[in-house]
C-alpha cells in the first residue's frame, strides 16, 4: 500500500513538470505568489491543496531514501513496525560501534543520523573533514609520475619513470625467488603485501584494501558503509500520516470533461468577429510585418552624448562619523542654534553625534528624504556636458603678416649728425626730402643734407628753439621757426630763382594786404624782399609775450595757415600768411593746450588737451567730437594723411589709434614702450607710422588703411629702432618721416640727429 | 708632387693663369687640405722664383677661401673630376701713402691726373694737391657746396698742361673751371662756363670719354646733356631776381680770378627726362664716342641712355633700392649700382629687361650705407692695358668710414678693407664720400679730408711696370 503510494506518488512528481501549474507541490513555491493558476477548472484543486498546511512539510528528497525504500520493499514487505525500530536501534549501535572503527581505518567516514533540531526529522550528520594534508588522496605522494601506461615500457630501463621533479625514480632492487621466500617466511606482512606496478615493488596492503578482500571474498557488498539494513521512514503510512496524502477520492467532477461554456462563448465571439471581417484571422504579409534583418553594427555609432554620470555625492568627513573627535561635536548653544534654524538654512542637515560602538548606531532617520532629495536634485538639475575647449594659444594671436614681407621700411641707422651734445628738440623735414631743418636748445638751427648729413647753412639764436616746421608748399621753400615769443620765417639758401622769387613774395609782398578790421594782438615784421638773405629771418611774428617758446608750431596742407601752441592763456594762435593776420581762434579752452592739428582735407581742426582730443570744424565753428583716449597726458599727435585715422602717444606710456569714423574710443592701444612716448607722426606716402619714446627707442608700424569701411586698419609692429642714448630720463624727441622715401629722422636728448634708412 | 703618396685624399687639378708665372699644362694630384697658402707655395716652388709671389686661386671663376675639400663638398664636385684653377698674383694689403687734410668734407676726389689729386670740397673749392701731399691751388667756383667733379678730357689737345675741369653743385649749376699746370708748383685756374638747367641741386657730373659732352644729374630727376664748348655770349639769361645770394656769387668769382672774364651762361642741348625722383649719378658709357650714358636714382632705377639722340634705351628696375652712386666696369657690361639699403648690386647690362624688377647678379652686403664706388679705370694713356683681374675688382666705401676692394668673382665678403680716418671715440665713424682709383692709388674723400691709399691691381702693376 505504502509502496503503490510512493509508486503513485513519485509518477505524479515526475509528471509534475509536465503539467503545468498545479502540479507541483505548492510547498515548493512557498514565495512564489506571483504565479498564477492556469485554468479555473483546477484552480479549485490546486486552492484544496494549498489550504492543506500539512503538506507543507515536504520532506526531503533523497535517492537514497528512494532506494532505501525500494530495498525495504524488496526485502522485507511483510516485517512488522517493531521490527523496523530495533532495526533502527541496532543500526544505532552499528554506528556507533562502527564510529570506533571509523577512527582507526579513517577512510570512509561514518555518517551519524540524528534528531534535527528544526524540522525533527532524523538526519545524516557527517564528520568533518579535516582540510589536511591527508583529507585529499591526490596530494599523496606518488613518486611515479608517469600515469596509467602499460610498464612494460620501462622493462628495459633502469628507472621506471619520473617523479614531479623530472628526475628519473629508479626501479627498486627486486630480490630473486629466494628473496622472496625467506621474506614470506620471515616478514609476517609478507603476505598481506602486493606487487604495485607502478612502483614496480611489493607494497603492503593498507587494511581497508584487505577488508573489501575479505568482503569479497564472504561474497558481501565491498563498500564497508553499505548498510543493507537501514530503518524504513514511513513518509505516508503510520500514526498521524493518514490525511497529508494530497490525493482524494473524491470522483472527477464533471466540469473536467464537459466543453467549458465560457471558452466557446469567447470562441464564438471570435468567429463572429472573423465572419464580420473585423478580425483578419490570416493577415497578408506586409514588409512591415515581415522579419527585417539588419546589421547591427554597421551603423554609426550614435551621436549623442553618452548618458551624463550622476554627480558623486559628497564623501563623509569626520563630523559624518559615528565616533567623532570631540570637536566635532555641537555645544549645547551650538545644538540649540541648529535647532533654532530652518532646515534650508542649516549649514549641515545634522548634527555629529558620538557613539560608543558602531551597534549602537542607530537607523539613520533622514535615510529616505535624503535619497529622495538627492533623486530630486538628479531628476530636476538639468545636467549638461560642458565640453572643455581645447585652444591653441597661438591661435588666438591674430595672423599677422611678416615683416619682411611689409618692406620697406627703416632697419638701420645710415648716418647721424651731431649737434655738440644739447638737446634736439625739434626737427622738420623738407618736403622735398631732401634737407632736414633741426634746432637744438642752445638756440642753433641747423640746415642739413638728409643723404649726406652735411650741414650747410646753420642759425644761431640766442634762445632756446621750440619748434621747427617746413611750409608744405612745393612752389616756395621756407620754414617757421619758433623761438622766445616769435615766429621767424626763414628759407634755405640755393634756392632755384623762381622759387626764391616766390618765397620773398609770399613772405614779404611789395604791397602789404589790407590790415585786418580787427587788430590782432600779434605784429607781422618782414623785411623787404630786396634786403631778405638767408641769413636773417625774412618774416617775424610777435607773439604775446610768454615765458615759454611755442612748443608746437603746425602748418596747414595748403600752407598758408599756421598754428602755433603755446603756454599760458592764449596758447593756441592760427596765422595765416597770404593775409598777414593771426587770430585766436579760441576764446576760452578748457584745460592746457597740449597739441594742435590741421585735417589734411576737411576744414577740421584737432586740440589735444591733458587728456582729450577735440575735433573742431573751423568753417561752422562748432566741436564735432570728442575723442577719450584713456591717456593722462597726452604728448603727441599725428593724423593719417587719409584723414580718418589718428594717433595719440602719451607721457604714460600709451598710443592709441583713432578711427574717426568708428568711435570715440580708442580702436586699437598699444602699450610697447618702456616708456614715456614722445613723438609719433605718420608716413604721408608709405604705409607706415613711427612713436619714439623716453626709453631711447623708435617703433616703426605699418600701418595699412583701406578704403571701404568695413576693413578694420592693420597694424603691424615692423622694427624697433635702437641707437639712441636715454640722457637724464629723456630719449628721443622727435621723429619725421622723410618724404617720399622710407626713412626716418630722429632727434634725441643726446644730441644726436639720426637717418634710418631702409 | 710626391707629397701625394701620402695617404691624404687628393684631387685632380690642372692650372692655368693669364699672368706670366705659368705652370706647364700638367695635372697636379693636390690634397684637399689645401688652402690658398699651400697652393701659393707650389707655385712659387714650382716655378722656383727668386722672390715669393702670393697667388689668389679662382675655381671656376670663384675664389678659393677655404680648403679644396670644402669647396668641393659646397660644389658638390666628385673627387674625381679635374678642376680647373686659375691663378693670380693676390692682392697686397693696402697702405696708406699720404693724408690731405681738408677743413670741410670732401665730396669728390679725382685721381685721374697723373701726379695730382683733384678734390672738391663742401666749401665750394676745388684743391689741387701734388704726390708730395703739398696743396698747389685752390679756387672756388661755387659759393654753395660742390658735389661732384671731373676732368673733360681733351684728346684733342697737344699739351698735356692745362686741363678742362667739371663740377657740378649744390648752387643748381655745373662749371667747366680750366687748370693750367703748366708751372707745376703754381697752377693757374679759372672759371669758363656755368651749365644752367637745373632747379634743384645737383648730384654729379660726368665727361665723356671723348671730351665733348658733359652730363650732369640733378636732385629734379634732370640729367642735363651740354657740349663742352665754351661759348662766347651768354646762352641764359641771367636772373631777374637781384638777391644778395647772387652778389655774393659775383663777389666771389671776382675775387678767384679777377683778371678772368665772368664765367659764361650755357644752355644743355638736351635733357634726358625719366626719372622719377633725385638722380643720384650719371656716367658714360666705355665706348670713346660716349654714345651711351647710365643714370641711377633714388626711384631704384638704373637708366640707359642714348645720349645723343636724348631718350632712355633700357630700365633696370630694382625693388626699393634707392641707388646712390653707379659704377660701370672696364668692358662696360656690367654695371654696379650702390644703393641705400646697405648693398651694391650688380646688373648686366646686356641681359634683356623684360621683367618688372629685374634681378641683380651679385649682392655686396655692407654693414653700412655705401656711398661710392670706383673701379680701376683705364685710364686714357694706357686704355689698352685690362686685365681679367681688374676687371673683377671695385672698391667701396661706405659711411662707416671704411673702404672696402672686393672682387666679383668672391662676393661673399671684401678681398681687404682699410679705414680711412683714425675715428677718435665719440664722433663716431668719419663717412666716406668719394672714393676714385687709379694706377694703383686709390683716393678717399670724405668727412675727414682725404687720404691716399696705395691698393695693388693685381698683376696690372707688373704688366705695367
Amino acid at each position: 500500500m505504502a509502496a503503490a503510494d510512493v509508486e503513485r506518488h513519485s509518477k505524479k512528481r515526475k509528471a509534475a513538470p509536465e503539467e503545468e501549474a498545479p502540479a507541483p507541490p505548492p510547498a515548493a513555491f512557498p514565495q512564489d505568489v506571483g504565479l498564477e493558476m492556469g485554468s479555473e477548472d483546477e484552480g479549485e484543486d490546486g486552492g484544496d491543496v494549498s489550504d492543506d498546511g500539512v503538506v507543507d512539510h515536504f520532506p526531503e528528497i533523497d535517492t537514497r531514501s528512494d532506494t532505501e525504500d525500494e530495498d525495504y520493499t524488496e526485502d522485507g514487505e511483510d516485517e512488522p513496525d517493531e521490527s523496523e525500530e530495533d532495526e533502527e536501534e541496532d543500526e544505532e549501535d552499528g554506528e556507533s560501534s562502527e564510529e570506533t572503527s571509523d577512527d582507526d581505518l579513517g577512510i570512509f567516514p561514518k555518517a551519524k543520523t540524528v534528531i534535527s533540531d528544526i524540522t525533527g526529522q532524523p538526519k545524516r550528520v557527517y564528520p568533518d573533514i579535516e582540510p589536511d594534508y591527508d583529507s585529499d588522496s591526490s596530494t599523496e605522494d606518488t613518486p611515479n609520475r608517469v600515469g596509467d601506461i602499460p610498464m612494460h615500457w620501462y622493462d628495459d630501463l633502469p628507472h621506471v619513470g619520473y617523479d614531479i621533479n623530472g628526475k628519473k625514480v629508479l626501479r627498486p632492487a627486486r630480490g630473486d625467488e629466494l628473496d622472496k621466500f625467506l621474506k614470506t617466511v620471515e616478514d609476517p606482512e609478507a603476505w598481506t603485501s602486493a606487487f604495485d606496478k607502478n612502483l614496480q615493488m611489493d607494497k603492503p596492503l593498507s587494511p581497508e584494501e584487505l577488508d573489501i578482500i575479505r568482503r569479497l571474498q564472504q561474497g558481501e557488498n565491498p563498500d564497508a558503509s553499505y548498510d543493507p539494513y537501514e530503518p524504513t521512514v514511513e513518509w505516508f503510512t503510520g500514526k498521524g500520516k493518514e490525511e497529508i496524502m494530497p490525493l482524494s477520492a473524491a470522483p472527477e467532477p464533471k466540469r473536467r470533461w464537459i466543453p467549458s461554456k465560457w471558452e466557446k462563448q469567447k470562441v464564438m465571439k471570435i468567429v463572429r468577429a472573423i465572419r464580420q471581417g473585423r478580425i483578419l484571422p490570416n493577415k497578408p504579409k506586409t514588409a512591415s510585418t515581415q522579419p527585417q534583418f539588419y546589421p547591427i553594427w554597421n551603423d554609426e555609432p550614435s551621436s549623442a552624448p553618452a548618458p551624463l554620470p550622476a554627480p558623486k555625492p559628497r564623501l563623509p568627513g569626520h563630523a559624518e562619523s559615528y565616533n567623532p573627535p570631540e570637536e566635532y561635536l555641537p555645544t549645547q548653544e551650538e545644538r540649540e542654534k541648529w535647532e533654532a534654524t530652518e532646515p534650508e538654512d542649516r549649514e549641515r542637515d545634522f548634527l555629529p553625534q558620538k557613539y560608543a560602538a558602531l551597534r549602537l548606531v542607530p537607523a539613520y532617520d533622514q535615510f529616505i528624504k535624503e535619497r529622495f532629495n538627492r533623486q530630486l536634485d538628479l531628476y530636476l538639475a538639468p545636467r549638461v556636458h560642458r565640453v572643455k575647449l581645447q585652444i591653441d594659444p597661438e591661435s588666438l594671436i591674430p595672423k599677422l603678416p611678416s615683416p619682411s614681407s611689409l618692406k620697406p621700411f627703416p632697419v638701420y641707422k645710415s648716418l647721424q649728425v651731431a649737434h655738440e651734445g644739447r638737446r634736439v628738440r625739434t626737427v622738420s623735414v623738407s618736403p622735398d626730402g631732401g634737407w632736414v631743418v633741426t634746432g637744438d636748445e642752445g638756440g642753433v638751427l641747423r640746415l642739413w643734407e638728409v643723404m649726406v648729413g652735411k650741414e650747410v647753412k646753420r642759425w644761431t639764436f640766442k634762445s632756446k628753439i621750440g619748434a621747427v616746421e617746413w611750409c608744405p608748399r612745393t612752389d616756395v621753400s621756407f620754414f617757421a621757426v619758433a623761438i622766445e615769443d616769435r615766429i621767424h620765417f626763414l628759407f634755405p639758401p640755393n634756392l632755384p630763382a623762381a622759387i626764391l622769387a616766390a618765397t620773398q613774395h609770399a613772405l614779404s609782398p611789395a604791397n602789404l594786404p589790407p590790415p585786418p578790421a580787427v587788430p590782432s594782438p600779434v605784429k607781422w615784421v618782414s623785411v623787404p624782399a630786396a634786403q631778405s638773405s638767408t641769413d636773417a629771418p625774412i618774416l617775424s611774428l610777435h607773439l604775446p609775450s610768454s615765458p615759454e617758446p611755442p612748443k608746437q608750431l603746425v602748418w596747414h596742407r595748403k600752407g598758408d595757415y599756421l598754428a602755433s601752441v603755446s603756454e599760458g592763456q592764449a596758447g593756441v594762435w592760427m596765422h595765416q600768411v597770404s593775409r598777414r593776420h593771426s587770430q585766436a581762434p579760441f576764446k576760452k579752452i578748457k584745460g592746457a593746450v597740449q597739441l594742435v592739428l590741421f585735417h589734411p582735407s576737411k576744414p577740421h581742426f584737432f586740440v589735444a588737451t591733458q587728456r582729450y582730443v577735440r575735433m573742431y570744424n573751423l568753417a561752422e565753428q562748432k566741436l564735432l567730437k570728442t575723442l577719450t583716449p584713456g591717456i593722462r597726458w597726452i604728448s603727441s599727435m599725428d593724423v593719417h594723411p587719409s584723414g580718418d585715422h589718428l594717433i595719440v602717444g602719451g607721457y604714460d606710456r600709451k598710443l592709441c589709434w583713432f578711427d574717426l569714423e568708428l568711435s570715440d574710443k580708442p580702436y586699437k592701444i598699444l602699450r610697447y614702450h618702456s616708456r614715456a612716448l614722445r613723438s609719433v607722426h605718420f608716413h604721408p606716402t608709405y604705409p607706415l607710422f613711427a612713436s619714439s619714446s623716453d626709453d631711447g627707442s623708435i617703433q616703426v608700424f605699418h600701418a595699412r588703411v583701406y578704403n571701404d569701411l568695413m576693413t578694420n586698419p592693420l597694424i603691424v609692429p615692423l622694427k624697433i629702432l635702437r641707437g639712441h642714448e636715454v640722457k637724464e630720463g629723456l630719449g628721443v624727441f622727435a621723429v619725421r618721416w622723410v618724404p617720399r622715401q622710407p626713412w626716418l629722422v630722429s632727434a634725441g636728448a643726446d644730441g644726436q640727429v639720426s637717418v634710418w634708412c631702409s | 708632387m710626391a707629397s701625394t703618396s701620402t695617404s691624404e685624399p687628393t684631387h685632380p687639378v690642372v692650372f692655368t693663369t693669364q699672368t706670366p708665372y705659368a705652370l706647364p699644362s700638367q695635372k697636379f694630384m693636390i690634397p684637399t687640405s689645401w688652402k690658398r697658402y699651400q697652393l701659393s707655395q707650389l707655385v712659387n716652388k714650382a716655378l722656383s722664383l727668386p722672390k715669393p709671389i702670393p697667388f689668389e686661386f679662382l675655381v671656376q671663376g670663384e675664389i678659393l677661401r677655404g680648403t679644396l675639400a670644402e669647396w668641393c663638398a659646397e660644389k658638390g664636385v666628385g673627387e674625381e673630376e679635374t678642376l680647373e684653377i686659375e691663378y693670380f698674383e693676390s692682392v697686397m694689403p693696402p697702405q696708406r701713402m699720404s693724408t690731405l687734410p681738408h677743413e670741410d668734407w670732401v665730396s669728390s676726389i679725382s685721381c685721374q691726373l697723373p701726379g695730382y689729386f683733384l678734390t672738391a670740397s663742401y666749401d665750394g673749392a676745388i684743391r689741387i694737391f701734388g704726390y708730395s701731399q703739398k696743396l698747389l691751388h685752390t679756387t672756388a667756383p661755387h659759393s654753395a657746396p660742390i658735389s661732384s667733379l671731373c676732368i673733360v678730357p681733351e684728346p684733342s689737345r697737344a699739351d698735356n698742361s692745362s686741363h678742362l675741369l667739371a663740377t657740378a653743385s649744390q648752387d643748381l649749376t655745373a662749371r667747366l673751371t680750366r687748370i693750367d699746370l703748366s708751372s707745376p708748383s703754381s697752377p693757374k685756374a679759372h672759371t669758363l662756363a656755368s651749365l644752367h638747367l637745373h632747379t634743384a641741386p645737383l648730384s654729379s657730373v660726368s665727361a665723356s670719354p671723348s671730351g665733348a659732352h658733359i652730363l650732369t644729374s640733378s636732385w629734379d630727376g634732370l640729367i642735363g646733356v651740354f657740349d663742352a664748348s665754351i661759348p662766347d655770349a651768354d646762352e641764359v639769361p641771367a636772373d631777374e631776381v637781384a638777391g644778395g645770394e647772387r652778389k655774393k656769387r659775383r663777389k666771389v668769382a671776382q675775387e678767384d680770378g679777377s683778371e678772368a672774364p665772368r664765367p659764361k651762361r650755357k644752355a644743355p642741348t638736351t635733357v634726358l627726362k625719366s626719372h622719377t625722383a633725385r638722380v643720384s649719378r650719371v656716367v658714360f658709357g666705355p665706348d670713346a664716342k660716349g654714345a651711351s650714358a647710365y643714370s641711377c636714382g633714388f626711384d631704384s632705377t638704373v637708366r640707359t641712355w642714348d645720349v645723343e639722340n636724348g631718350v632712355c634705351t633700357s630700365t633696370i628696375t630694382a625693388s626699393s633700392k634707392p641707388f646712390v652712386d653707379i659704377a660701370l666696369t672696364a668692358n662696360g657690361h656690367t654695371a654696379l649700382a650702390a644703393s641705400t639699403d646697405r648693398t651694391v648690386s650688380q646688373y648686366d647690362l646686356r641681359a634683356a629687361t623684360t621683367s618688372a624688377t629685374t634681378p641683380s647678379v651679385a649682392t655686396l652686403t655692407h654693414p653700412a650705407t655705401p656711398s661710392c664706388i670706383a673701379v680701376a679705370r683705364p685710364s686714357a694713356s694706357a686704355p689698352a692695358v685690362s686685365t681679367s683681374a681688374s676687371e673683377h675688382q671695385l672698391v667701396t666705401g661706405a659711411y662707416d668710414g671704411v673702404v672696402r676692394l672686393w672682387d666679383l668673382r668672391s662676393t661673399r665678403a671684401a678681398v681687404a678693407a682699410f679705414r680711412a680716418w683714425e675715428s677718435n671715440a665719440g664722433t663716431g665713424p668719419k663717412k666716406v664720400l668719394s672714393v676714385d682709383w687709379a694706377r694703383g692709388l686709390v683716393g678717399v674723400g670724405g668727412e675727414g679730408g682725404v687720404e691716399v691709399w696705395k691698393v695693388g691691381e693685381g698683376d696690372r702693376i707688373t704688366t705695367t711696370a
